[in-house]
């Protein structure tokens, strides 16, 4: 069906296609709006009703084709265009009185392709209006109105006064929304749209639909009663059965109309919780499926006594329907089939009543639908396993400190000529602050395809060239390293790089991963703000060549990326001192050797762990503090509540109490 | 050349970098197992005594791909019981619930971090000159170890206004010998997982 075209459509939203015979069944003529986009029901008979030339016709249902004033009513228009058409009509008082006397048909061409052609209502009334405006002279003496106007697939067909007709005709091939316009004059009859047979009997069928809904509308039980529709007289009356067609057709309008009658979703989900399609037939759902759009929350359904057979024949409405919790389908085939209540318990997770039958507490429903709910994975704090020699966090935060105040140095510090560095932007993550300093930066390969010389332009090596690009760059300001809540570090050492030295196959290397944010301070835009960032570095052996000051370790790989995932607004002009305003990054100091007592609660939803991760968690635990398994349980079960973080905290406050046989091994 | 050997891993890393996270995110996207794609259950890497797989999802060491694998299997909101059930049950209905846990990848990155890498490979790669005439010498552009960052969005829920986090996921990859050293394969595994850290927030 298609969707009504009237943007303000109100309670006439809905008109269904087709009329004849006041059934419903297929025909290409689509609802009409007016000028305004309401749809047209109530608009009078125009003569030649034939309908053949229309194809998808739409009018403007103006001034033309009613009594040929109804812009001087209509208050919908500006003023000055209103008291325009007063003076056109004043000074013309023959032309009124019959719509197309002395009149014109012309045909513009070339509206489809412009821009406003998006717009709600297909962008006639601008379009119109622009032509009007270019057509009057500009010193306002010969305003140019524009009279009946029909919409088809190809062209605007307008109806102007003969004497006008010079002044449009010199609109044509003026751009217009970004197209060319074509107007050409026209002796063909100006389509009808057949607009008064149409929705004469799109206002009937809504009323007599309406009406059906009514009287199977049980308030007290919130139930809409549709069993058995092709015993209904009035849908019979209306044809609705002549075929499987329309019969589907009327359930979709029928439906359509069901959602019309709430404003709001929550009111029609307070108002309808159950409805019965039983004693209909039905040998597939697909045939009622629009009730599934209509209607998602619905709690109870009775398809009793229907022709399903098979639960294909029930698939369309699987992970449908979530909260129903009744189901009937005695009467059907499908009962006879032994695999079917499992299968349809999963299609439905809260269902509990099934033909009458329980088939799950309420607790196992409200599990089961929780089941549903995807279940991030659980935050944890930085994982740092650098070999113990806390060569990451010295390194950290001798690099933020450098790169914040002294790139040129860090540059020559700690990249040699084979280093490498690139950063890339997500820009549509956010517009916290502007992107163009990087933007002729960025190397994001999933932009790029393989031949694109910006590749290989964009990535940078040597210290030299990152020194250059990194001077190019917004000055920035990293929280230090040790500010709780600020940093995600995560990293672990790795094997084969290549030595450098070239004595042994390979050599070990560490994969840095950090999350965090800095504050920028962009001189070229004037900006300051916060931004979010990915750094990833792979930190090798120094080659035996580095100059002085000579690092165990080089940066092999330096990758930033740079996206803005904070959820407040930006800071106006001023630099934001503190960063508590912002989204936290839930994170934990990056290495329990650097302050391990100092631990903010994780800002992590409340998180109930599944058994799973319970394991998980405890193993984690025991890892990282020695103790046992039972008493990294303990910990977590304890006063922490599965918060790791807290049982972190909470172990370091015990340790000196806890018995030895608390830990792994005594040593 | 050394300019154009550069060039070459360059352009090959970028291109593995697109193989493997197009193939990545689809499958996790489609709930597919991705096991498959890590140095773990790689029969060549494991016979040379590689470590496994280093896998660390929001600062969680995962033991083991397939781990990883049901963790992700967990996020998404597929019952507990549900794939199990549809293996079992000879109707298999309409198509699989939709995943409702969505990776939108928004940008990558990809570094050569060692242009050498000379693990495990077979010595055809190895020798200097043509490796399988085919003009890749010294396998310049395949023996790479590459570095590669993803970030983007991982949607949880159909709904529109369903939460939504922003990940990111660095994974270091080496040469699936195995598929390499068959001359002209091309496709989804010719890289492998050696480490992946994970990050949503």
């Amino acid at each position: 069906m298609a969707p009504p075209t009237g943007p303000r459509g109100g309670t006439h939203r809905y008109v269904p296609r087709g009329s004849r015979g006041g059934g419903i069944s297929k025909r290409r003529a689509t609802t009409k709006t007016d000028r305004d986009g309401d749809v047209a029901m109530d608009a009078p008979v125009s003569g030649g009703a034939n309908g053949n030339s229309v194809r998808g016709g739409v009018t403007r249902g103006g001034r033309g084709s009613r009594s040929g004033r109804d812009s001087v009513t209509r208050p919908t228009r500006g003023s000055s265009r209103i008291a325009q058409s007063i003076r056109n009509y004043g000074t013309d008082p023959g032309r009124a009185s019959k719509a197309g006397f002395g009149r014109v048909t012309l045909k513009v061409q070339g509206y489809r392709d412009n821009k406003a052609a998006n717009n709600s209502d297909g962008g006639r009334r601008r379009l119109l209006e622009f032509i009007e405006r270019k057509a009057s002279r500009p010193d306002g003496s010969k305003p140019v109105t524009i009279g009946k106007t029909v919409v088809d697939d190809d062209f605007v067909w307008i109806s102007v006064r003969k004497d006008d007709v010079p002044d449009v005709l010199r609109v044509s091939g003026h751009p217009y929304a970004g197209a060319p316009l074509t107007i050409t004059e026209t002796d063909e009859k100006m389509p009808n749209p057949e607009e008064a047979r149409m929705s004469q009997s799109a206002l009937e069928l809504k009323q007599n639909m309406t009406a059906v809904l009514a009287k199977r509308y049980n308030a007290e039980q919130r139930l809409l009663d549709l069993s058995a529709l092709g015993a209904d007289n009035t849908l019979v009356g209306m044809g609705t059965f002549d075929s499987q067609s329309t019969a589907q057709k009327a359930f979709k309008v029928l439906m359509q109309i069901v959602g019309l009658q709430y404003k709001r979703p929550d009111e029609k989900k307070e108002a309808l919780q159950a409805v019965s399609l039983a004693r209909n037939d039905i040998i597939d759902v697909d045939q009622v499926f629009s009730l599934a759009n209509a209607l998602p929350d619905l709690k109870r359904l009775d398809l009793s006594s229907n022709k399903i057979e098979t639960l294909s024949n029930l698939s369309k409405w699987r992970n449908r329907f979530k909260q129903l919790e009744e189901l009937h389908l005695t009467g059907n085939p499908i009962t006879a089939l032994p695999n079917y209540v499992p299968e349809l318990l999963q299609w439905f997770p809260s269902l509990q009543n099934l033909n009458g039958q329980q088939v799950r507490t309420v607790e196992e429903a409200a599990a089961s639908l929780k089941a549903l709910e995807p279940t991030p994975i659980p935050q944890f704090p930085s994982n740092l396993r650098d070999g113990d020699n806390n060569i990451a966090p010295q390194f950290l935060q001798a690099f933020f400190a450098l790169f914040d105040t002294d790139r040129a140095r860090l540059a020559v510090e700690f990249y040699d000529e084979d280093s490498l560095f690139s950063l890339a932007i997500i820009p549509n993550s956010g517009r916290n602050l502007p992107w163009r300093s990087y933007m002729k930066f960025s190397r994001n390969i999933h932009k790029f395809n393989s031949r694109n010389p910006q590749l290989l332009q964009r990535l940078f090596s040597g210290g030299s060239q990152i020194g250059d690009l990194w001077k190019a760059l917004p000055a920035t300001r990293h929280p230090s390293i040790e500010e709780p809540g600020q940093w995600l570090v995560d990293g672990h050492t790795f094997s084969h790089l290549a030595d450098p030295s070239g004595q042994v196959e390979s050599a070990m290397g560490l994969i840095i991963i950090v999350n965090g944010r800095f504050e920028e301070a962009d001189a070229s835009t004037n900006t300051f703000g916060t931004r979010t960032f990915t750094r990833t570095f792979v930190l090798g052996p120094s080659k035996p060549s580095n100059p002085p000051p000579r690092h165990v370790y080089r940066v092999i790989s330096d990758q930033m990326t740079l996206h803005d995932w904070t959820a407040s607004p930006p800071p106006a002009t001023a630099p934001q001192p503190t960063v508590e305003s912002q989204a936290p990054i839930p994170a934990i100091p990056i290495h329990p050797t650097i302050s391990p007592i100092s631990v903010p609660p994780p800002v992590v939803g409340a998180m109930v762990p599944d058994e799973n991760m319970k394991a998980q968690l405890i193993r984690e635990l025991s890892k990282r503090t020695g103790m046992t398994l039972e008493y990294s349980e303990l910990c977590l079960t304890g006063v922490a509540n599965w918060n790791f973080d807290s049982a972190l905290r909470a172990f370091e406050e015990q340790k000196p109490n806890l018995p030895s046989t608390a830990f792994v091994s005594a040593v | 050349m050394a300019l154009s050997r550069s060039e070459t891993s360059i352009r090959c890393s970028a291109e593995a970098a697109k193989v493997f996270v197009d193939w990545y995110y689809q499958s996790v996207n489609e709930g597919k197992p991705v096991a498959g794609a890590y140095v773990t259950n790689n029969a060549t890497y494991r016979a040379s005594g590689h470590p496994p797989s280093d896998i660390c999802a929001n600062g969680l060491v995962v033991a083991t791909p397939e781990e990883w694998d049901q963790m992700l299997a967990q996020q998404r909101f597929i019952p507990a019981n549900a794939a199990a059930s549809a293996a079992t049950t000879s109707t298999t209905i309409g198509r699989s619930p939709p995943s409702a846990v969505n990776y939108d990848v928004e940008c990558y990155d990809a570094h050569v971090i060692n242009p050498d890498f000379r693990f495990a490979a077979p010595p055809a790669l190895l020798t200097d000159g043509k490796a399988h005439g085919s003009g890749e010498s010294n396998g310049a552009g395949v023996r790479m170890m590459v570095m590669v960052s993803v970030s983007g969005t991982v949607t949880f829920g159909l709904e529109k206004d369903a939460p939504k986090q922003h990940f990111s996921d660095v994974f270091i990859l080496v040469p699936n010998w195995d598929v390499i050293a068959k001359h002209g394969s091309r496709g989804t595994r010719r890289y492998i997982v050696a480490s992946q850290t994970y990050r949503a927030y």
